[in-house]
């Protein structure tokens, strides 16, 4: 059974071969470069000191060569845009070193500066002319936003500045993914997990606009909040224009990529805290469920690809409306948030949706326990989601710097070892 | 002499600004409340702070939610502003003293700055070294203002360690036995806090500020 064939059935809620495997294809199911080192020195798959390159600079995630997802056995694999969240593009690898030494490659354009106290700071579009939009703190591990809020008349508000990111698919950009999409399509047997943007509706990451030079508009993560309260006709409008915006270019990236593509990133937007949602169930009804029936349906209606949602925190009440707003997979399942233990979500919504996440929790058990409960916690997992399909394992967002690499180990050879159908 | 009933009114308008998420209202309310000689102290102790406390209620019961608690401290915050000329010193019976901040190589504040307003309504004196705050920073911010108080803030797993070593700081200068340690943050458990020493980890603002109450009444 090929690797996409295995992705495909558990998506239809099919028992395949065994339990597919997600590492790196999404900026949310990836890992941090530091661990990437690690386990790829581990693996002997390098010389010692062989920089990894960083493919995502905000939350440092490293690059998920071929050769390590052959030996872990990985399934699926990534279509994402060249162009970073910081504006620059992925190309003209340079050196670059972690706090903890780690050597890495990062795109050319990822033109840094530390600060008075030791602070790493980083331009929008590697721009030095204009403010930092984001610091890695002294002995940090990935960068933050910075806040560049500008004062806010909440009665003269322009839909327009929060959409300046949001346009017309570049042709530059359409022919990137036409490409990627034909290479890992014919070239591989992965699912391919594509990452097109522009359908995430107040995705609080996306917000500060880290590569606009000077973002106008809601731009603070307080004031997106307060937005809700004291303005949410303004979010109605942003969204519904971004909305426009996205299903126009939905169509012109169908056209190039066709149904080479098995699941798509439609959702990136944190409902949930650890301990409750971030928002009632009437306010996602109102704000933003209208936002992803029209994106789900119109890919349900046009096209071959699974809807993918990736919210954290705690999400079971508003489990339901995801569903009914057409999303058919759930990421990172954070079971380590209120109200969501395994069972029961398996138990409610397994017919519904799959789980795409929720393999070991990231926060506590994998950096923090002994490899013994880490298997355990693996096996318990599978145990409980993988039955009638339905499941892609992964870790519960992404792998976090300073995981013994023992750890990691015994995490990817628990999958192999406990993955296969029939699950005991 | 001020009328009974408008007082009465006007500190009732004063809780219901931040209750109703009135951020426009909140500026003028406090300025009426200043010119009806109602003192500042009691414009926030009986005014706004109780509208804090309903907040606080309807976020533990599920009604208001993060938006919610974000606003009404930003109401509190803007409404404070107005009536910060006209506290006097005599007046000012603060609860308890509280340093608080985000742990070294963690910028994260939103939870934090929530907790920050809270108290504040709830009567404490609340010093905020923001973010990033190192344990030296904390151990010197005890060693000057003598708080009650240590309260630190961690999203990340990655960060959450800083909290041991703060706590260890204060240990080696003596200064553990002087003050109560609440922590809080996404990763922070109850388990966490009895292995590093602290005394509480609250799973939410508002329990924060109820234990800290329950301390300072003790």
């Amino acid at each position: 059974m090929s690797s996409r064939e295995r992705v495909i059935l558990t998506l239809n809620h099919e028992e395949p071969d065994r339990v597919p495997l997600d590492l790196g294809a999404s900026f949310v199911t990836g890992m941090h470069v530091s661990s990437v080192y690690a386990l790829r020195q581990a693996l002997k798959l390098d010389p010692p000191g062989t920089p990894v390159k960083v493919i995502e600079p905000f939350q440092m995630l490293g690059e998920i060569k071929p050769d390590l997802c052959e030996a872990l056995e990985v399934d699926i694999i990534g279509l994402n845009s060249k162009t970073t969240m910081f504006g620059f593009k992925n190309e003209d690898w340079k050196p670059w070193k972690l706090f903890d030494g780690t050597p890495l490659l990062v795109p050319g354009k990822m033109n840094t500066q530390p600060d008075s106290h030791g602070n790493v700071l980083m331009y929008p579009q590697g721009d030095h002319s204009v403010p930092p939009c984001a610091l890695m703190p002294r002995d940090g591990f990935y960068f933050d936003a910075l806040d560049r809020q500008q004062p806010i008349d909440w009665r003269e508000l322009n839909v327009e500045d929060n959409l300046e990111e949001f346009g017309d698919i570049s042709q530059e950009e359409l022919l990137h993914f036409k490409d990627e999409a034909d290479r890992l399509y014919k070239k591989t047997d992965k699912a391919v997990f594509a990452s097109f943007g522009g359908t995430s509706f107040g995705d609080i990451a996306l917000v500060p606009g880290l590569h606009l030079r000077e973002p106008r508009g809601v731009r603070g993560v307080k004031e997106w909040y307060m937005c809700h309260v004291m303005r949410p006709d303004y979010i109605l409008n942003v969204c519904d224009r971004q909305c426009e915006i996205a299903l126009a270019n939905l169509e012109k990236i169908h056209k190039v990529v066709g149904d080479k593509i098995t699941a798509v990133f439609v959702s990136g937007t944190d409902f949930g805290t650890q301990r409750g949602p971030v928002l009632s169930n009437d306010s996602y009804r109102k704000l933003y469920k209208p936002f992803h029936s029209r994106v789900n349906k119109w890919i349900h209606e046009h096209t071959s690809w699974k809807t993918f949602i990736h919210s954290c925190g705690s999400i079971e009440s508003l489990l339901k409306d995801f569903i009914e707003a057409g999303f058919e997979i759930l990421n990172p399942v954070q079971t380590s948030a209120r109200n969501m233990d395994p069972s029961l979500l398996k138990r409610k919504y397994g017919d519904g949706i799959t789980f795409w996440g929720g393999g070991v929790d990231t926060q506590k058990t994998l950096p923090f326990d002994g490899s013994d409960q880490v298997r355990q916690q693996v096996h318990q997992r599978i145990r409980i989601f993988a039955p009638e399909g339905g499941f892609v394992f992964n870790t519960i967002h992404n792998v976090q710097p300073g995981v013994p690499v023992e750890n990691l180990l015994t995490l990817y050879k628990a999958v192999k070892d406990f993955g296969s159908y029939p699950i005991r | 002499m001020i009328d009974l009933k408008k007082e009465a009114e006007i500190l009732a308008k004063l809780r219901d600004v931040v209750v109703d998420m009135d951020y426009e209202g909140v500026s003028s309310a406090c300025k009426e409340a200043i010119e009806t000689g109602i003192p500042a102290y009691r414009a926030v102790s009986e005014g706004m702070a109780k509208g804090m406390e309903i907040v606080g209620e309807k976020y533990e019961s599920s009604e208001y939610f993060l938006a919610e608690l974000i606003m009404a401290g930003e109401i509190m915050k803007k409404g404070m502003k107005v009536l910060q000329p006209y506290f006097r010193s005599d007046e000012v019976r603060k609860k308890g003293k509280v340093v608080i901040g985000t742990v070294r190589r963690d910028l994260h504040d939103i939870g934090k700055n929530i907790f920050s307003s809270l108290l504040s309504a709830a009567g404490f004196e609340v010093m905020d070294f923001g973010v990033d705050v190192p344990a030296e920073k904390f151990v010197d911010a005890v060693r000057q203002y003598d708080p009650d108080i240590v309260a630190m803030s961690a999203l990340l797993s990655t960060t959450m360690p800083e909290m041991e070593n703060v706590i260890k700081a204060l240990e080696d200068a003596k200064f553990r036995e002087k003050v109560k340690v609440i922590i809080g943050g996404a990763p922070i458990t109850r388990e966490y806090a009895k292995k590093i020493g602290a005394d509480f980890a609250a799973k939410n603002a508002v329990e924060g500020v109820n234990i800290c109450n329950s301390w300072m009444s003790r």
